[in-house]
């Protein structure tokens, strides 16, 4: 249904050699570096011969083409209806872009058809029109290149200002959020966008013009036992993460995975869900937060 | 036959992904489904397509492939590409390109003769032309207006062709950036990006699970089913019993997790009379079959059973009766710990919260399967003061798990 070869990096890659080729013609490496660009890792073995060689007679052999146009294609339906689908999102409204010419086309799917069950449950006021104001300009000022001056409430209720670099708008499907990622205001690397009560673009002269987003990682080995499925789960838990999986000639399976330190607080309830088939094997640190968690559940006295 | 990057069918390719992906930890001779041309080949192609994604490890039984991606430092769903891998004949192509600079406006309208002249036209500066018969442009041209790309329209006897009138809006890049990796069946705007010049992306993801990516055909036909409220039949793959069986489902909802990326469909299955939920990753050669009549009272039925339902389990039998569960716990929270209250509250999916006292919290649900909801207890660990389930059997293996744990991590019972 939706895989076609009009989709496929081959097709669009010729697109851009004939558009390339319409305007005048061009050097085989300019050609090459379209491939490379455009399509996959073994895919200049193929195309450019193939077009060179008359497979596809498209390129004639001093590399001139018939194509008298910019090769171009309407969208397919389904495109419409998948476009259709997002215009009836809420979060559309953040964009401020009227998707027209889609009356006539059925919705690929409604927010009837899917439920995304497990998203916490205060989101983003996707359709509160100050929200709005700061998203957009947010995304101005990363257009263009400049600082921005933000207004937020702390966690502590207290009023900061704060001048950054905004790296990139970052959502979370689970916290149903948006956050603000940002650089050259020391500190604060992270803004949640529902916390900022004023934005707006810098055009003053003090500009902060490069800071550095570093995240620092943790490293952390967990054995995982299979047993009530919890290798399969276990592993699509954490499948977001940069990972390695290892099986040990005893059976045992090590998954070794990095994440963002500021995350590490989350990422021990998320260990802890797995209950006594997941294990933190490694770093100490990770393991007493583990074990800090156990020692105060014990003085709870539920056994 | 000579190996190539792309590919015909992507149901071969889709197991590997998946296991290169989520496990990675198998070598080349557990793969025994397949010949070991066909995984040498499946996994060319994925180190073709994901590049510097593809990581190997030598251990005690060979070489282990796997794909490494940390999904909050791509923009893009790597993964997307498998999906743009589909095989094509060299007429294909050739094809496709000519076709749409003859009928490079909707204004154009041409018949069939007229398209295969001006086509011929196109390749007369070849050394050896290729041929266009009848029939395989009018295969391609119904294709294409199958696809929505070229409108057929009668003329008197004639049919003519033209190029569809919809073109991309404009300025949807941002648009394209965020939903085509926030939205169900997300590829077709990575489709739609693909075709667009400018490329500023100003969107990152975390919690971002991108293994969904490689269902994105069996979702789409899923979603087509509902629109038109249809019976499907399906072969869904049974893990547990290594076995596929061909079932005839009413698909009624997607049920979609942000906690751990998978997707189940809950649908109708006439055999057992029941709402039952299958995971998606297991469904593949959908057929939508018929529309059925009863789709809204059942969809309005499973409506009614969401208010139970903490994951995908539905219980609700035959004769309507359905099979719950209670559901209790209790948690302990101190003076500067009101963030825990909000946990709670945001994520419980279903049930009540009551304040016992300024300290004391007591979360309680009815639903239709307890050890759903056992992972997210889990995580008050540390603060659980009590707990009851109706379900003695569960209640005292969490309890036992517990135990277990604090012999794990050496939890004695007096030293800590």
């Amino acid at each position: 249904m939706i895989f076609n070869e009009i989709y496929s990096v081959y097709y669009n890659a010729v697109a851009r050699i004939l558009d390339k080729l319409t305007d005048n013609n061009s050097a085989d490496k300019d050609l090459a570096k379209i491939v490379e660009e455009n399509a996959f890792g073994e895919s200049v073995l193929t195309i450019l011969p193939s077009l060179k060689n008359q497979k596809w007679q498209l390129v004639r052999q001093d590399m001139t083409t018939p194509i008298r146009h910019k090769p171009t294609m309407p969208m397919t339906e389904i495109q419409r209806q998948w476009l259709k689908a997002i215009s009836l999102d809420p979060r559309i409204k953040l964009f401020r872009v009227e998707l027209e010419g889609l009356d006539d086309v059925i919705p690929l799917f409604t927010e009837a058809d899917y439920c995304v069950y497990d998203k916490y449950d205060d989101g983003d006021p996707y359709e509160d029109e100050r929200y709005i104001d700061h998203f957009r300009t947010i995304l101005t000022a990363m257009r263009q290149g400049h600082n921005l001056k933000i207004e937020i409430n702390n966690r502590y209720g207290e009023r900061v200002y704060i001048r950054c670099i905004p790296e990139r708008l970052e959502y979370s499907a689970k916290d149903d959020k948006f956050r603000l990622v940002t650089s050259g205001c020391g500190f604060v690397r992270a803004v949640n966008l529902a916390r900022i009560q004023k934005c707006k673009v810098y055009y003053g002269d003090d500009v902060i013009a490069s800071g550095k987003y570093e995240t620092e990682e943790e490293n952390v080995t967990l054995e995982i036992r299979d047993e009530r499925n919890t290798l399969e789960r276990c592993l699509m838990h954490f499948a977001h993460l940069k990972k390695r999986v290892e099986r040990s000639d005893d059976g045992r399976y090590l998954l070794h995975m990095s994440f963002d330190k500021g995350d590490t607080s989350e990422m021990v309830i998320r260990v802890l869900s797995f209950g006594p088939t997941v294990e933190v094997i490694a770093p100490e640190s990770f393991k007493s937060l583990i074990k800090n968690k156990l020692i105060d559940q014990k003085s709870c006295e539920l056994l | 036959m000579a190996y190539s990057e792309l590919i015909k069918n992507f149901e071969n390719i889709r197991e590997y992904m998946r296991e290169f992906y989520v496990y990675g930890f198998k070598s080349r001779n557990e793969y025994t489904g397949k010949s070991a041309r066909s995984y040498d080949d499946e996994r060319r192609r994925m180190e073709s397509w994901l590049g510097e994604h593809m990581s190997f490890v030598r251990g005690s039984e060979g070489k282990n492939v796997f794909i490494s991606i940390d999904s909050r430092i791509v923009t893009h769903n790597p993964l997307y590409k498998a999906l743009k891998s589909k095989s094509f004949t060299d007429k294909d192509i050739t094809l496709h390109f000519i076709l749409f600079d003859i009928l490079c406006s909707p204004d154009i309208s041409l018949c069939l003769s007229e398209i295969m002249e001006r086509a011929d036209a196109y390749l007369s500066g070849f050394d050896e032309p290729m041929l266009f018969d009848e029939s395989t442009l009018r295969k391609k041209l119904k294709e294409y207006t199958e696809l929505g790309i070229i409108k057929a329209q009668k003329s008197g006897r004639k049919m003519l062709y033209r190029r569809s009138e919809h073109e991309m809006p404009d300025d949807i890049n941002d648009v394209l950036h965020y939903f085509s990796e926030a939205m169900p069946v997300g590829v077709i705007g990575s489709y739609l990006l693909d075709k667009q010049k400018e490329h500023n992306d100003f969107f990152g993801f975390k919690h971002h699970y991108i293994t969904s990516a490689i269902d994105s055909n069996v979702l789409a036909m899923l979603f087509s089913a509902m629109q038109k409220k249809s019976i499907i039949t399906v072969t869904n793959h049974s893990r547990h019993f290594d076995r596929d069986t061909r079932l005839r489902l009413i698909p009624l909802r997607i049920f979609i997790s942000t906690q751990n990326g998978r997707q189940h469909l809950l649908a109708y299955d006439a055999e057992y009379n029941r709402i039952k939920s299958f995971r998606v990753d297991y469904l593949s050669d959908i057929e939508i079959k018929e529309s059925t009549p009863r789709f809204d009272e059942l969809r309005a039925e499973l409506d009614s059973m969401q208010s139970k339902i903490w994951g995908v389990t539905a219980n609700r039998d035959k004769y309507g009766r359905d099979h719950t569960e209670y559901v209790e716990f209790t948690v302990h929270i101190d003076e500067d710990e009101a963030h825990i209250i909000r946990r709670l509250e945001r994520e419980k999916r279903i049930g009540h919260i009551d304040k016992i006292d300024d300290n004391t919290y007591r979360f309680h649900a009815e639903v239709y399967d307890t050890s759903e909801l056992v992972p997210w207890i889990r995580t008050f660990i540390c603060r659980i003061t009590d707990l009851d389930f109706s379900n003695k059997e569960l209640e005292k293996r969490f309890k036992d798990d517990i135990e277990e744990m604090y012999r794990i991590y050496g939890i004695g019972e007096v030293s800590e």
